[in-house]
């Protein structure tokens, strides 16, 4: 059986024009779909059943125990983190937040190590985005800062920007010019009309030169900035300048390089310079397919998007102090739950030795790096493939992702329901 | 030594020499007429077969344009264009013309013969999809591959499936080039073979 316009669940780019073609309870063939699509909807390395660590070895769990367990462990924490949340359904995220408020937990989302300084520079700065529709029919000028799509999104040319026909620009990527900004020649550089080569940690000062160069004083410029030739910022800045519509699009480059929020902030403010000529647009590249539905849901009920530490009995926000990282370089959480995310890879050091040492407990359908720092570690239905739940696209495009097969698995809102009830129970909420 | 220092004085320090120094006439410089200049437009209707930008060696020297009124037109891209003449020689229909290349095709009986092939290495391939949808056959054959990359149609040149750009119809391929010079991993080759070949009878 074919279905049509199913959504991938992989990276922000939710592309929701899949064919997938499926017998029985397993999926056969993708159509449309990039690479990582194809290994996400025809991978077969699920965990079967819940899995708890006894000594050296695994054994397998009924899902009520390891259900119970979770609800005990969480319940006997003084600090409990429950972080992740990047990789499942805004209906699983909504009950994490009440459960985190409940438990005067942290909770935290994968914002935390990846587009959290971005967010915080909206807080400072304000965002001037758009949705990707804008730019596929709009933009004539593309600028990736910091980022690789073809390797992290490998649709995002081809669906939003560089190569699609949109309503005002019928030979697509003929009529569009590409900016690449990164710190090597990346994959999206070979196909850029201009490649910007900036060294380790530039960007802040880069951004301050085009800031200068769109204010007109570019003239008190060095002639090199940062290993980058002042005639080529010259000829970007006239680029960005006469564009119809320009969209930048940043990735971690800029997020996590020295600088962090600060780079974010100064891209914005170019951003800003460069309305004062045209029409220009910046938007994060979000990396997971739901982290953006993560910072939204965590906003809409606590009022702020990631780190929200409910120790107070209200909502506190202080990223550097009550962020995943940070809590656990200083030793402090006791218990930690893992929801859609994969700290285990992504984390320094001293985090993942806290997190082997504390009860962690993982929820996700498949064993990962964060599989050999937990105590217990509980499969779930995947959403998009076989659980449905809603999720928001990079651009903040909320759309319902669907369930292609059936499935004995439980989803993350399932499990996380069932948790929440022993918790209300236990508490007497 | 001192002999010579002063030999060459000597010999420079001729009026005569002096004078074809400073007032040597050559010739006014004239383009002639076999000058192979970059391509023009003859105004024959171009029907988009896009052998010109197979033949093309230079990347991104020409493109083929799709106008407004619906037609098509060949576009040089002048700093990129290496004056090889190959475009004009390719195309079936004489849209193009440079220096003397189509008189001598017909006086010479010449016709250039061609062949290609398109190659994907799927282990190069993320599956990003940027060949099938700037394709020029493929937007002619299905929009919505052209507006984002959904294929509603298997009529279509090349496609991605099961995460890798797979061509379903090589048949349908003008070899033009576009898929190989927009891929960001170089994992499409169009192989070309071009000779010039005298054409027989019935071609004349």
């Amino acid at each position: 059986m074919k279905i049509e316009d199913v959504v991938c669940t992989f990276c922000g780019c939710l592309c929701d024009d899949l064919v997938v073609e499926v017998e029985g309870d397993r999926v056969v063939s993708v159509e449309n779909g990039c690479t990582l699509a194809n290994k996400k909807f025809m991978g077969n390395n699920r965990l079967k059943t819940p899995i708890k660590r006894d000594g050296g070895n695994w054994e397998k769990v009924g899902l009520d125990e390891a259900i119970q367990t979770t609800a005990e462990v969480l319940l006997d924490a003084d600090r409990p983190l429950l972080y992740g949340w990047s990789g499942t359904h805004g209906e699983a995220q909504t009950i994490g937040v009440h459960m985190a408020e409940l438990l005067g937990a942290v909770i935290d989302n994968t914002s935390t190590v990846c587009h959290g300084p971005s967010i915080m520079a909206i807080q400072e700065v304000g965002h001037p985005g758009c949705t990707l529709g804008q730019v596929k029919n709009r933009a004539d000028v593309i600028v990736y800062w910091g980022s690789n799509p073809i390797e992290a999104h490998p649709r995002h040319m081809s669906r939003y920007t560089t190569y699609a026909d949109g309503f005002f620009l019928k030979e697509a990527f003929h009529e569009r010019k590409v900016i690449v900004v990164d710190i090597r020649k990346t994959e999206t550089a070979n196909i850029a009309d201009e490649f910007i080569m900036v060294e380790p940690g530039a960007d802040y000062a880069l951004l301050s030169a085009l800031r200068a160069i769109v204010r007109g004083k570019g003239d008190m410029l060095p002639l090199n900035i940062c290993g980058v030739e002042r005639e080529q910022l010259f000829r970007v800045a006239d680029i960005c300048k006469s564009a119809k519509f320009g969209a930048m699009f940043f990735g971690l480059g800029l997020t996590m390089s020295r600088g962090k929020y600060k780079n974010i902030r100064n891209a914005i403010e170019l951003v800003e310079e460069l309305n004062r000529h045209t029409k220009f647009t910046i938007s994060p590249m979000r990396g997971h397919w739901n982290v953006y539905g993560s910072n939204e849901v965590f906003t809409w009920i606590s009022g702020y998007p990631f780190a929200v530490d409910f120790a107070r009995g209200i909502a506190f926000y202080n990223p550097g102090e009550t962020t995943s990282v940070d809590i656990l370089k200083r030793g402090e959480c006791d218990a930690c739950l893992v929801v859609g995310s994969d700290p285990g890879a992504h984390f320094p050091r001293d985090c993942c030795r806290h997190l082997a040492g504390i009860p962690t407990i993982q929820i996700d359908p498949h064993v990962n790096a964060t599989t050999h720092l937990s105590r217990l570690q509980i499969p779930v239905a995947v959403t998009g493939i076989d659980a449905e739940g809603t999720a928001y696209r990079m651009d903040g495009v909320p759309i319902r992702t669907r369930k292609v097969i059936e499935t004995t698995y439980p989803s993350d809102s399932e499990v996380l329901e069932k948790i929440y009830q022993i918790i209300r129970k236990e508490t007497g909420s | 030594m001192f002999g010579s220092i002063v030999s060459y004085i000597r010999e420079f320090a001729r009026r005569e020499w002096i004078h074809k120094f400073l007032f040597a006439k050559t010739a006014p410089l004239t383009t002639p007429v076999y000058s192979r200049g970059f391509p023009e437009l003859t105004g024959k209707t171009c029907t988009h077969a896009l052998f010109c930008m197979m033949a093309c060696p230079a990347p991104g020297a020409i493109e083929v344009i799709h106008l407004d009124d619906g037609g098509w037109e060949p576009r040089i891209h002048t700093g990129h264009c290496i004056r090889c003449g190959l475009c004009v020689e390719a195309c079936p229909n004489g849209v193009l013309y440079s220096g003397r290349i189509l008189e001598s095709m017909f006086y010479d009986n010449t016709m250039l013969s061609f062949s290609f092939r398109i190659d994907v290495d799927t282990n190069r391939c993320m599956g990003c999809g940027n060949c099938a949808v700037a394709c020029p056959v493929n937007k002619t054959i299905d929009a919505q591959m052209s507006h984002g990359g959904r294929a509603s149609t298997d009529e279509l040149l090349l496609k991605v499936s099961e995460g890798k750009c797979v061509v379903l119809h090589p048949e349908k391929c003008t070899g033009c080039k576009t898929c190989e010079q927009q891929c960001p991993n170089e994992a499409i080759r169009v192989a070309r073979l071009l000779e010039a070949v005298h054409a027989p009878e019935e071609e004349l």
